[in-house]
């Protein structure tokens, strides 16, 4: 992009209350609807009466197409009325970014909840049998994002490694338990098919649909990229990252956040074709003004320069677990600190550390607004 | 002596688990989650039962991670923010010490529903070991990890004491920290000598049988050192372990043999667990090692309670094809 600090937000946004219930056929009271119809006005969109229409009809499998539309929108005129350079739906298509993918493609079987922490769980699969693609998983919200903007269009994509460590494998271990007698090389060895597989049977055919329509910038999101932190795992993941990729004509990035980012620095070079790394670093920074000192969240940068990365940098100045919104001045502190760590301004995309989802949409808003009067804010500072 | 029994966390049942998130949006009282519960350990007591399980634990239901009882009940610990479980997509509360840690009551009696343990069992309890305690707390209070760890032992063998007094017969003290080296190739021999020393602390002359359960990492690691800890058994994870290197060593303690994986669903081929363990149990000279359990690698909550439920069955079952081979 020939714009200096291009502006991001990571991918998801939370899904209104009117998607929700709207989507699932349940009735929404007055107040529900008169929210769709408050943030709708305030983000100018048109045909507000249809959507009302909608929202009050019963269910039919035309009404939720056109609720994943009508949402798709909204979120797309949301990160736009924010000032966003790039954009795309706020994943309000999905489900959720493992299920999405995982309920789209054969070869899983749902197992049930398993603990992630307290009282929450997650929804795991197993892979009992080969992945297949039998449809596509992004092409629908694409299309509808790509009619629906003149912005840049940045797409959200689950990256294979994530997927694989999220599911028990089954399938692949199986087959495997008469070749091996040391359990844990079974245990990598099966990982590893089932990656391949995966790579080759669903996530590339998608990627080539994409590209096919017009995707000019894919985003493989990774949580999971460090949970494993052995060198022998890493370079399974990159190696993965590099497969996925491979021979496309279009621009990838990498997300990943909450994770371990000394073993990520590490192996982040080996990476081709890899335009970004869209990194969180707003929620372990603190939120005193100035460049140098104050900015305690963003010394992980020198790893990644040092061990010689030198893509973009998809710079999270925003933290998406507090409600505080970040005052402009602090986003354009960020933003110069790392400008004085690494010496070239152009490779900084200004983003969130993660997506949104867990934020109200005014909290959002008002955050994604300060993002971008912060990014000006350091344009005028360089001048 | 060939015996099984679980090492961990058990899932909780499908029941429970709606009832927990219920409550968590307000739709259930404290009550009606309290009957959940007790539901469920009644069940996954019974499940231990029916595969005639050698040592009953009661599932440890209520327990949100391996230190919440430590850190909701201890003095100088405040409960902090969510971090990872190793190399699990499982998030545990980081105990903070801020001050001198006390024990001020019994840390785990309440939590644990020793009324529903059968009187005529062995009832099993598991602790987090001292190693694993300090290295995954965040120290804001002593001189370094290493006092840290020591003042945690001491609170331990208390600990030990009174589920002693309570009727428990074994304790199982869980330490991942102590194998799970993904960067750093092998501990310094001293670091696991000051680590036996600080076990000493925790559970020597204590007259229930004491197990060191590793996992998440390659119990071979700490060879030779851990034969000397002052412990009964050791527990091993064989999904993390390169059980060729074990064979180098004689064991003059019992085993714990983590043969069935809580961390993948497919359910094991008990002929293919009873061949390696004997492979194991000859290679190491266990006709010393007084005790061999056959056990999950890890805590089974990992899974959903119905292949964990699958899995204990396998576990008993090879257990019982084991003991009829070694008798």
């Amino acid at each position: 992009m020939n714009k200096l600090f291009p502006t991001q937000e990571i991918g998801s946004l939370a899904k209104p209350r009117w998607r929700v219930k709207g989507y699932r056929g349940k009735p929404l009271s007055k107040e529900e609807i008169t929210e769709a119809v408050d943030w709708g006005r305030k983000l100018g969109i048109e045909d507000l009466d249809e959507l009302i229409k909608l929202l009050s009809e019963t269910d039919s499998g035309d009404r939720k197409r056109a609720i994943l539309e009508w949402s798709a929108k909204y979120a797309i005129r949301f990160f736009e009325s924010a000032g966003l350079d790039v954009v795309f739906a706020g994943e309000q298509w999905r489900s959720e970014m493992y299920e999405h993918v995982i309920r789209k493609t054969t070869g899983f079987k749902f197992l049930g909840r398993v603990k992630c922490f307290d009282y929450r769980y997650f929804n795991k699969a197993a892979c009992i049998d080969k992945p297949k693609y039998v449809g596509s998983l992004y092409l629908d919200e694409f299309l509808f994002a790509k009619e629906n903007t003149e912005k840049e269009l940045k797409v959200p994509f689950t990256g294979p490694y994530t997927l694989v460590d999220w599911t028990f494998n089954e399938f692949y271990e199986k087959r495997l338990s008469g070749e091996f007698r040391n359990f844990k090389k079974r245990k990598l060895e099966a990982k590893r098919e089932f990656l391949f597989d995966l790579i080759k049977e669903v996530i590339r055919p998608e990627i080539s649909k994409l590209v096919d329509v017009g995707a000019k910038w894919i985003q493989i999101d990774e949580p999971a990229a460090t949970t494993n932190s052995t060198d022998e795992e890493m370079e399974l993941f990159v190696e993965s990252f590099n497969e996925t990729v491979k021979g496309f004509n279009c621009t990838f990035s990498l997300h990943n956040c909450y994770s371990n980012y000394k073993v990520l620095a590490k192996h982040a070079c080996k990476l081709r074709n890899c335009s970004q790394l869209a990194l969180e670093f707003a929620n372990r920074d603190s939120r005193q003004a100035g460049i140098g000192d104050p900015r305690t969240g963003y010394k992980e940068i020198e790893l990644f320069e040092d061990y010689g990365f030198r893509g973009n940098y998809g710079l999270g100045v925003i933290d998406v677990h507090t409600n505080s919104v970040e005052p402009p001045e602090l986003v354009r502190d960020r933003i110069l600190h790392v400008v004085k760590m690494i010496g070239d301004p152009s490779r900084i995309y200004v983003s969130t550390d993660c997506g949104l989802r867990t934020r109200t949409w005014e909290t959002s808003f008002q955050k994604l607004e300060n993002m971008v009067l912060g990014s000006e804010l350091a344009k005028r500072a360089l001048k | 002596m060939i015996c099984c029994y679980l090492t961990g966390i058990l899932p909780r049942t499908k029941e429970l688990i709606e009832a927990t998130r219920a409550y968590d949006r307000g739709r259930v009282n404290e009550k009606e989650l309290e009957k959940a519960f007790e539901n469920a350990t009644l069940k996954v007591i019974d499940t231990q039962l029916s595969t005639e399980f050698s040592y009953i634990t009661d599932g440890m239901l209520k327990w949100q991670d391996l230190f919440r009882p430590f850190t909701e009940n201890l003095s100088g610990v405040r409960i902090g923010g969510l971090a990872r479980w190793f190399n699990n997509n499982t998030f545990y509360r980081k105990p903070i010490i801020v001050g001198d840690i006390r024990r001020k009551k019994s840390i785990i009696e309440e939590i644990t529903y020793i009324k529903y343990l059968p009187k005529n069992s062995l009832w099993k309890a598991i602790l987090p070991a001292p190693y694993t305690f300090a290295q995954l707390s965040e120290n804001q209070f002593y001189t370094d990890k290493i006092e840290l760890m020591f003042k945690y032992a001491k609170i331990l063998r208390e600990e030990i004491e009174g589920l002693a007094r309570l009727g428990f017969k074994y304790v199982q003290l869980s330490d991942p920290a102590l194998v799970y080296k993904p960067i750093a190739t092998s501990m310094a021999s001293d670091e696991l000598s000051l680590i036996g020393e600080a076990l000493k602390v925790a559970v020597k002359g204590i007259i229930i049988k004491t197990c060191l359960q590793t996992f998440f990492g390659d119990f071979s690691k700490i060879l030779p050192e851990a034969l000397d800890f002052p412990v009964d058994h050791l527990g091993i994870d064989l999904y993390e372990t390169n059980f060729e290197k074990l064979k180098e060593y004689s064991f003059e303690k019992g085993v714990a043999l983590g043969l069935v994986d809580s961390r993948g669903s497919l359910v094991e081929n008990e002929d293919e667990l009873v061949t390696v363990a004997k492979e194991i149990m000859e290679s190491i000279d266990s006709s010393k090692a007084c005790e061999v359990f056959i056990c999950p690698n890890c805590d089974l909550e990992f899974l959903p309670w119905k292949r964990a439920e699958e899995k204990t069955k396998v576990i008993s079952g090879a257990a019982k094809r084991l003991k009829e081979e070694f008798l």
